[in-house]
């Protein structure tokens, strides 16, 4: 019945002498292993058809001051019943250095690069070990996360120079754009090598907006950190805020009321909504059919005031709180809801037929950017950019959180992993979107919507929680410190998957392109950096 | 064909479908409205990110949408620095943006106003004190305008353009 667990036993039988020890964490089950045998294990489990993990998370926590070790972890999902499987290894002493599971899996390759940069240790292996979220003016030996570095002493500033991957050749040529966009859009570094109009090579340089998001949490109380995860990435505040009163709720062993589980829904919905909306204007935009973007932009802002109007905030934001809900909607109030939403869906019908009429819209998108399965699976690609390449995957329905037990979302899936694939997507869980917050409006049960502490968190305590934002899979992990505070919060936004994944999806398509590409990603720069 | 035009007949003009700004917490100075003279019936913005949740670009690029259509007043988006009029910037500035920050502001031609976009650039924010983050844009480049909240709505952004622009009372002339 439960794949995690026959996984476990499987793995047990491949490896009996690496494994430790087994446990779990909150149903989650874990395995324990000696770090030498952690790259032979992934491997297995990436690998072996029977089990076919896709690395989600890989982090790293500093337990140094009470425990003197480090501690590596693992998260899989596996496969066939998209189960979680844990595994987690220790450094202990003056140990510094870990064997890197890089070289079997690519998904690892910037989680290692990042626990290098923020904590010091070494993935031993990794076949690329340059400077990752730590831009080379950062000074020798600052490791942030280390738990001796002040989260308040602002880092000095040395000389150093990042090395760009080259490519030599007759013709070939660079292209460097950023870190500041022409337009109205957040800062980074991408770097195109050309041969005349095709792209060779894009590599991406980010982490400008690093703002030490993670060590800012852990000066802060399990309970009111909730503000600082709306702003991870603000066009996903109810998305990371969900994503974060989960794992905490976890924690302090709360059950949330029906009533705000199905207002999670709808809120979270809410945010898809407007975004995917905008995000379908501004495909449009980049292949210049102003008309679709214009109307696009008219429906997303009546949205955000919709929004506005609900909870005070256009990107509902202080709605979602440890426990529940911080706020209710009326009868009156859903019903202006569920009006306004009719009228947009037949609206947004409207447009979509106006732009599948359009074979110069069509054309363009039509094979462009393509990101095949192999690769997306290969990075690990989850959510829209996922489901585009045909991912099979929706937090929604394979670990349904919030109310989506209760109104079974449908899962759009499409094959080709082109800017139009990654479109359709979107247009259809517009579409989806209305008819879950109809239904969950529908059904909408009476009672609180919020509830107090159970129990007080032991330090060391950690859970992992998962909400399908818009973009995709958001994920957190939160262990508890000392006095109710946070010891350890590893924040995992879409984007940080999807980045190097674009890298794929740019290869052998034309410079002007890569903004429609980059579009129809649509990526969090904020949610990235951290 | 047939479609669209029957599409845009039905929507009708939706310019100016918003609600009205709230009274901002911080007048823009007699100083910054003398500095923006020249520009008055053209206002060119360059937006600089240093840090920003990106809430604060997403309400910038509302403004061009139709309902608000910030356009009609002059004001347009420059794709270079040396087109600009008025720099934005949003978010505290971090450790890495600090020096592109800096360049920017060099390579904006004078006479330039600078506008500080939402809490963060005003004072950092939530994200005050971190070793990643250098301060305000204040500590850094000189500012003349301040536009609060966390984010400003896109109400409230055009109401200090208008300001700027020194004309409140013919905007839809």
């Amino acid at each position: 019945m439960n794949g995690g667990l026959e996984a476990v036993g499987q793995i047990r039988g491949a490896f009996a002498r690496a494994i430790a020890d087994v446990g779990s964490v909150h149903g989650v089950p874990m395995l324990r292993l000696r770090k030498q045998d952690v790259p032979a294990v992934a491997h297995y489990i990436h690998t072996d058809p029977h089990v076919r993990g896709s690395l989600s998370l890989l982090w790293a926590v500093d337990h140094r001051p009470r425990e003197g070790r480090y501690e590596l972890c693992y998260l899989f999902t596996l496969a066939a019943r998209k189960e979680w499987l844990l595994l987690a290894t220790d450094l202990h002493g003056d140990e510094r250095e870990f064997p890197s599971i890089t070289p079997h899996l690519h998904a690892a390759k910037w989680y290692e690069r990042e626990i290098r940069d923020l904590f010091g240790l070494i993935p031993v292996g990794h076949p690329d070990m340059r400077r990752l979220v730590r831009h080379e003016h950062w000074p020798k030996g600052s490791h942030p996360l280390k738990k001796e570095c002040a989260w308040d002493q602002v880092l000095e500033r040395v000389q150093g120079e990042y090395a760009f991957r080259k490519i030599h050749g007759e013709g070939v040529f660079e292209i460097p754009v950023g870190p500041i966009h022409a337009g109205i859009i957040e800062p980074g570094h991408f770097r195109f090598s050309v041969a005349g109009e095709p792209i060779l090579q894009l590599e991406v340089r980010h982490f400008w907006k690093h703002r030490g998001v993670e060590k800012l949490f852990e000066q802060q109380r399990l309970t009111e950190a909730v503000p600082l995860a709306e702003r991870v990435s603000g066009d996903t505040s109810v998305g990371h805020s969900l994503a974060y009163c989960q794992a905490v709720e976890t924690l302090l062993g709360m059950t949330v009321p029906p009533r705000a589980r199905y207002l999670r829904s709808i809120f979270l919905e809410l945010e898809r909504l407007h975004n995917h909306i905008g995000d379908v204007g501004a495909i449009c935009n980049d292949t210049a059919y102003a008309l679709a973007h214009a109307h696009c932009g008219r429906m997303k802002e009546q949205l955000m005031q919709l929004n506005d109007r609900l909870t005070g905030s256009r990107f509902l934001r202080g709605v979602n709180t440890v426990g529940g809900m911080a706020m209710d909607l009326s009868g009156t109030q859903l019903s202006q809801v569920d009006a306004e939403l009719q009228a947009i869906e037949q609206e947004f019908s409207g447009i979509e037929k106006i732009l599948f009429a359009n074979a110069s819209l069509t054309e363009r998108l039509e094979s462009t950017g393509v990101l095949s399965e192999h690769i997306a699976w290969d990075h690990a690609v989850m959510g829209v950019v996922g489901r585009a390449s045909g991912i099979d995957r929706d937090l929604r329905r394979d670990r349904p959180f919030a109310a989506y037990h209760e109104c079974q979302p449908k899962v759009a899936v499409y094959r080709y992993g082109d800017v139009r694939a990654r479109m359709r997507v979107r247009l259809d869980e517009v579409h989806e979107s209305i008819r879950l917050i109809h239904t969950c409006c529908r059904q909408l049960p009476m009672g609180p919507v919020s509830t107090g502490p159970v129990e007080a968190p032991t330090p060391g305590q950690w859970a992992v929680s998962a909400v399908e934002g818009w973009r995709g899979e958001i994920l957190y992990v939160v262990m508890a410190g000392a006095e109710g505070r946070i010891h350890r919060c590893k924040i995992r936004d879409p984007s940080f998957v999807h980045w190097p994944a674009i890298q794929w999806a740019a290869l052998g398509n034309i410079v002007p392109d890569f903004p429609l590409i980059n579009k129809s990603f649509n990526l969090s720069y904020a949610g990235n950096d951290l | 064909m047939f479609r669209i035009i029957k599409k845009s007949l039905s929507t009708g003009v939706v310019t100016g479908q918003y609600p009205a700004a709230k009274a901002l917490s911080e007048p823009v100075s007699r100083e910054a409205i003398e500095k923006a003279k020249p520009f008055r019936r053209s206002l060119t913005i360059r937006e600089v990110d240093t840090g920003s949740c990106n809430a604060c670009e997403m309400e910038m690029n509302a403004l061009a949408n139709p309902v608000y259509d910030v356009e009609r007043f002059g004001v347009h988006i420059a794709a270079s620095p040396r087109h600009t009029d008025a720099l934005v910037v949003t978010g505290p500035v971090t450790v890495n943006m600090e020096r592109a920050l800096k360049d920017v502001y060099k390579q904006t031609p004078d006479p330039k106003l600078v506008i500080a976009l939402g809490d963060c650039a005003i004072n950092c924010g939530m994200f005050k004190g971190s070793y990643a983050v250098t301060g305000p844009v204040e500590r850094h480049i000189p500012v003349d305008v301040r536009i609060a909240g966390c984010p400003p709505r896109p109400a409230e952004i055009l109401a200090v353009l208008e300001t700027l622009r020194g004309a409140p009372a013919d905007r839809d002339k």
